[in-house]
């Protein structure tokens, strides 16, 4: 059983094939990705996002912060206000485009920072075991541990608030599991039997790991990537509560969405708009990355 | 001559049992609150709710009714000595606490002589001021208490929900700590069992001093923090009393054919507080342009969904002595002239803080911000969450650095009596980290009224020197101050006999259920 | 193997000292003054002074510490700040019910998770691998309170078929159970998808699949067992978080869990509190994730650990 497990392995292909030394690796990663319909619409949603993040200023009907209008608080959508009204006379379409930007920019920024960190100690604890990996994993344990709330409160006391500090604190939230996701994979990629013949002719432990072993740990990564940044958004919002992060009436996603908790019942669509918004940036992320993950993939080809 | 006397006492039965059969079916009711309780300790708690629920198994001498005026409870009546030192009190008698003990002056020696004691570290200490001298008991009806300064509103002292009456017995037999895991008072209930994370229960004590009372057989108090959970509740009948109903889903209960919500008058007053030892705010018209600047009655509607009515004074209607002075007129272009004639023609930037951060806190904070914007000052809110609270506005030691701007605040009076309502939060003497004097407000008039008023213990002018106070600080404006709100509390409409009162505290000694 | 568990058992114990040192340290470093905090706003400074004595703050720190370390080798994890309850006890009640609702909640997610996975994984970029998208998308982005009142609304108000709040019966575990699981079905849906469709692209299943074998046979032998790593990294991770408690689902759902402790806890800076939970949450982990390491040297023999 153990054995035949082992020896299905051996046949298992590397990386590198040889068909791929014609193409560059670009244009081979583009005739992939540009068969995916479906990736290829994720990926203009998000572009369209980056955009309105930046543009956000000056296509918005109404000033997302400034402009209110107590004769229609609660209002529900209309011709005028397409998202409808929030509780303090708000245009919520306004602020949902205005959002774009600070929700991006904590999904996005916070969890690639936590990506990176986490993907590198956990391809270092994985490959070279031992006291790498016991120190590390423990404190990913630790930092699995411990409540968020405390680690945000703390960052406030000492660091400030600030913008960059949400995404400092909601990276050290990311980075124990992508640690912990990679190591699992390394530990099992590096006993590969073409992985011990690349050391058995002398390449180098970072080559081992950068050419052979980091390529078996993307599609995890890239998983739990698109899917971390839907929990991101929530979790930044809720630090601006401890004064970090975007403060009122500044708009973001997240926190629209913590606002419309109270108004549930009676004003529904204060809570539907942030949270569409919220679903359709995941989703998108998760179809790119999914196109992203069969191109990248060599072994992967569209049945 | 048998058989009509026989018949008498058949239909005597009968009629009897008519009458009692109700009362056999057990009446179990649910109250369902906001919050845990801290402790079943009113010596020992600082949260109305914890209190409020005591008052189920607990009483004190003096107590309010449901209009917040003062009533005597345990005690028949008081006289106080010339000098306005010693406090001689008459006790009711024939009452009983639950362990079967007589209720006598030693209780009100025991539970004073235990408050007042530091060794006990109680959380109530200081609402005695370190004032109380001795407490003794003349005879079994008769307790005296003797203070160390003169101090008017010592009465409202004893009226205030954590000065009740302990057993005793029960707190030898117990200890000051392991009272609050075993209360055993004169009130309406006996406590029966209390799960933290679940329920508390009370049951009928059928040794109640009131004849008649109390109606029910059980009352569980059931803390559920969410407040559309406790909505649910309601709707379902699973609860049959719960306060506080948020504004937001006022409506969808009001709809409801079988609940009542009932919006009552509180004395918890929401005001803007203003730094006035920092600049710009030591100048009268920076704040005086901020009252003006925002609009209460709208701020009523857009936080309050309408259950808020604006601030007419420095004290809230209801509280003795508050005087009725505004409300505050709401005029952007008096305020725009005030901020230009204070050098500030194009505003300024500030800080706005708010002293929580729920969501009702969330959407005043954002409307003060939109309001000033109008008179162009800008403002950067920070809803400071509690521990932050302390850290940079309640134990801030040097006045001189305080980074308090703008804070956005709210008091309740629970003692009822204008001392309470003005000495901690605009007295000289209350600057933080003392008291709640968050404005650093210092007027020599003002703390002399209030000084004088301790002393004196005529009526008449009592209420001329809180008058002249609370019209000193009005004009001075300190505060903005911002709306009165209601109480707002839903109940099934089989249930009757439960109050709201102005302090949020509940009045439910007459609860019945049909 | 037996050898690496008991050194990593060894190890607990280090690292908890370590974590106790950590935490002690953090929460005296918070700003919010405890004594103040359980004092309430209008009390005098020598209320808080007594507060203050009375919760045995007045000592000097490495006192303090002494005596919260010693109090632990004695199990003894002193009383809460906020409710003078022992704090084993506060902890006691909530741990139970906390944990029940983690296991029911894993069992019903990673079931269905892993079902949709597969199932979008062998349908890839075919309708079902969309609608399974969907799913765990809706999933991980519905917000949690949403979930939890609209179930809440639906099965409790309108229908009456089911409690509103509470922990009692079997019936009390259904809505908060679905409300938390839904996160980790999806999780368990996109990490198990993830991981077959990579599996299914291995030359030994085409190889398997061209010498005739039944797919079925070929995903549960071959696949299984590989695609198990990271879905079994996630599962550990989850169930971990779980136990930590869902602040938004113990409030929705008034669940006497470890999550609401934890958050009246820090407001109130309710030290002993935090500092027991911290300890209990980092044992969780320690564990979990001890467990989850032996796994791995069952699916994958390979991994023997150094």
């Amino acid at each position: 059983m153990t054995m035949e497990a082992d020896t299905d392995l051996v046949v298992s292909a590397p990386a590198a094939t040889v068909s791929e030394a014609v193409r560059t690796p670009w244009t081979e990663f583009w005739r992939k990705f540009r068969k995916q319909k479906v990736a290829l619409i994720a990926g203009a949603f998000v572009a369209l996002l980056v955009l309105i993040a930046i543009a956000a200023t000056w296509i918005v009907p109404y000033d997302a912060e400034n402009f209110f209008d107590y004769d229609c608080l609660n209002a529900p959508p209309s011709l005028r206000h397409w998202f409808g009204v929030d509780a303090l006379g708000r245009d919520i379409f306004s602020r949902i485009l205005m959002g774009a930007r600070i929700s991006l920019a904590a999904g996005f920024v916070s969890v690639a920072a936590g990506a990176l960190i986490g993907t590198l100690l956990g391809l270092v604890a994985g490959y070279y075991e031992g006291w790498w990996d016991r120190t590390i994993m423990r404190i990913c344990d630790v930092l699995f541990a411990f409540p968020g709330i405390l680690l945000a409160i703390g960052i406030v006391a000492i660091l400030g608030g600030g913008m960059t500090n949400v995404v400092v604190a909601v990276a050290v939230f990311s980075v124990p599991t992508f640690a912990r996701l990679v190591r699992g994979n390394t530990l099992a990629l590096k006993h590969l039997t073409f992985i011990e013949a690349a050391r058995s002719i002398g390449a180098s432990d970072w080559t081992i790991i950068a050419r052979h072993i980091f390529p078996g740990t993307i599609s995890a990564v890239v998983v739990y990537f698109s899917l971390r940044i839907g929990t991101s958004i929530i979790t930044a919002a809720s630090l601006s509560f401890l004064g970090m992060g975007a403060q009122p009436p500044t708009p973001e996603w997240g926190a629209m969405l913590d606002a419309a908790r109270s108004d549930m019942l009676t004003a529904p669509h204060e809570a539907i708009f942030p949270a569409l918004a919220i679903f359709f940036t995941v989703l998108a992320f998760n179809l790119l990355g999914d196109g992203l993950r069969d191109a990248l993939d060599p072994k992967i080809e569209r049945r | 001559m048998k058989s009509p006397l026989r018949s008498l006492v058949t239909a005597a039965l009968g009629v009897f049992s008519l009458v009692a059969a109700p009362a056999f079916a057990a009446k179990d009711v649910v109250f369902a609150v906001a919050s845990t309780f801290t402790t079943t300790d009113p010596y020992d708690a600082n949260d109305t709710l914890s209190q409020a629920m005591a008052k189920s198994f607990y009483e004190g001498l003096f107590g309010f009714d449901k209009d917040m005026k003062m009533i005597p409870v345990l005690a028949e009546g008081y006289e106080v000595s010339k000098d306005g030192l010693v406090y001689t009190i008459k006790l009711k008698k024939g009452i009983k606490f639950h362990d079967g003990t007589d209720f006598k002056a030693d209780a009100v020696k025991a539970n004073l002589d235990r408050v007042t004691n530091p060794e006990n570290k109680l959380k109530r200490y200081g609402l005695y001021n370190n004032n109380i001298a001795k407490t003794e008991a003349v005879d079994d009806y008769t307790a005296r208490i003797t203070l160390k300064t003169p101090f008017s509103p010592f009465i409202a002292q004893l009226a205030h929900p954590s000065t009740v009456m302990i057993s005793p017995a029960a707190l030898k037999q117990w200890g000051s700590k392991d009272i609050a895991f075993h209360p055993v008072g004169t009130g309406p209930f006996k406590f029966v069992e209390w799960k933290a994370t679940d329920y508390l229960k009370v049951a009928r004590f059928d040794g109640y001093w009131r004849k008649g009372y109390p109606k029910v057989d059980t009352i569980t108090w059931k803390p559920v923090v969410d407040n559309n959970s406790r909505a649910a509740l309601m709707q379902t009948g699973e609860a049959h009393f719960t306060y506080p109903v948020p504004y937001e889903v006022a409506d969808v209960l009001k709809a409801k054919p079988d609940l009542e919500l009932v919006a009552a008058p509180s004395i918890v007053l929401r005001y803007l507080s203003m730094n006035t030892q920092q600049k710009p705010f030591d100048n009268p018209k920076v704040r005086q342009a901020i009252a003006y600047a925002i609009n209460k009655d709208a701020l009523a509607k857009v936080a309050f969904n309408g259950y808020a009515t604006p601030a007419e004074g420095v004290a809230p209607q209801g509280v003795e002595y508050a005087v009725k002075i505004g409300p505050w007129p709401y005029d952007v272009a008096k305020a725009k002239q005030l901020i230009a004639e204070a050098g500030y023609p194009n505003g300024f930037e500030t800080e706005l803080w708010s002293a929580y951060n729920h969501t009702t806190a969330q959407k005043i904070t954002q409307f003060i911000q939109q309001q000033l914007q109008q008179i162009g000052i800008r403002t950067k809110i920070t809803l400071l969450e509690a521990g932050q609270r302390i850290e940079r506005v309640d134990t801030w030691q040097d006045p001189a650095t305080a980074p308090v701007r703008l804070y956005y605040v709210g008091w309740s009076t629970s003692t009822g009596e204008a001392d309470w309502a003005l000495r901690p939060l605009l007295y000289g003497e209350s600057w933080p980290p003392k008291l709640s004097n968050t404005a650093y407000y210092k007027n020599p008039k003002f703390d002399a009224d209030i000084k004088n008023a301790q002393l004196t213990t005529d009526s008449a002018e009592k209420a001329k020197l809180y008058k002249d106070a609370q019209e000193t600080a009005w004009n001075d404006a300190p505060w903005a101050p911002l709306v009165v709100e209601k109480l707002l509390s839903a109940h099934n409409k089989k249930l009757s006999g439960v109050y709201v009162i102005p302090d949020a505290s509940f009045n439910f000694t007459e609860v019945d259920i049909k | 193997m037996l050898q690496y568990i008991v050194k990593r058992l060894l190890g607990v114990l280090p690292t908890l000292l370590i974590v106790a040192l950590f935490v002690f340290l953090f929460v005296h470093l918070l700003p919010g003054d405890p004594a103040r905090l359980a004092a309430g706003v209008d009390a005098t400074p020598e209320t808080v002074e007594l507060v203050r004595k009375d919760l045995g703050l007045d000592k000097p720190l490495p006192q303090q510490f002494v005596r919260f370390l010693s109090g632990v080798i004695h199990w003894d994890f002193g009383t809460s700040l906020r409710t003078k309850r022992p704090v084993a006890q506060e902890i006691g009640d909530r741990f139970m019910p906390t944990f029940w609702l983690t296991v029911w909640s894993m069992v019903w997610s990673v079931i269905i998770g892993m079902a949709i996975g597969i199932v979008s994984a062998v349908f890839r970029n075919r309708s079902p691998d969309r609608i399974g998208m969907t799913l765990a998308v809706s999933g991980i982005s519905f917000p949690a309170f949403a979930l939890g009142m609209v179930l809440m609304q639906i099965f409790s108000v309108q229908l009456g078929w089911l409690p509103t709040v509470g922990a009692d019966t079997w019936k009390h575990y259904i809505l908060p159970s679905l409300t938390l699981g839904a996160a980790v079905a999806a999780i368990m849906a996109r990490f198990t998808r993830s991981s077959f469709v990579e599996i299914l692209g291995e030359d030994y299943i085409r190889t398997a699949r061209a010498k005739g074998l039944d797919e079925t046979h070929v995903v549960i032998k071959h696949g299984m067992r590989n695609a198990l790593i990271p879905v079994v990294t996630m599962m550990g991770l989850q169930f971990g978080f779980l136990l930590g408690g869902s602040i938004v689902v113990e409030k929705v759902f008034n669940w006497p869990g470890l999550g609401r402790l934890l958050v009246d806890a820090v407001d109130m800076r309710d030290y002993k509190v935090i500092q027991a939970l911290v300890l209990l949450f980092s044992l969780e982990f320690i564990l979990i994730n001890l467990i989850v390491d032996v796994l791995y040297g069952i699916i994958n023999p390979t991994i023997r650990y150094r």
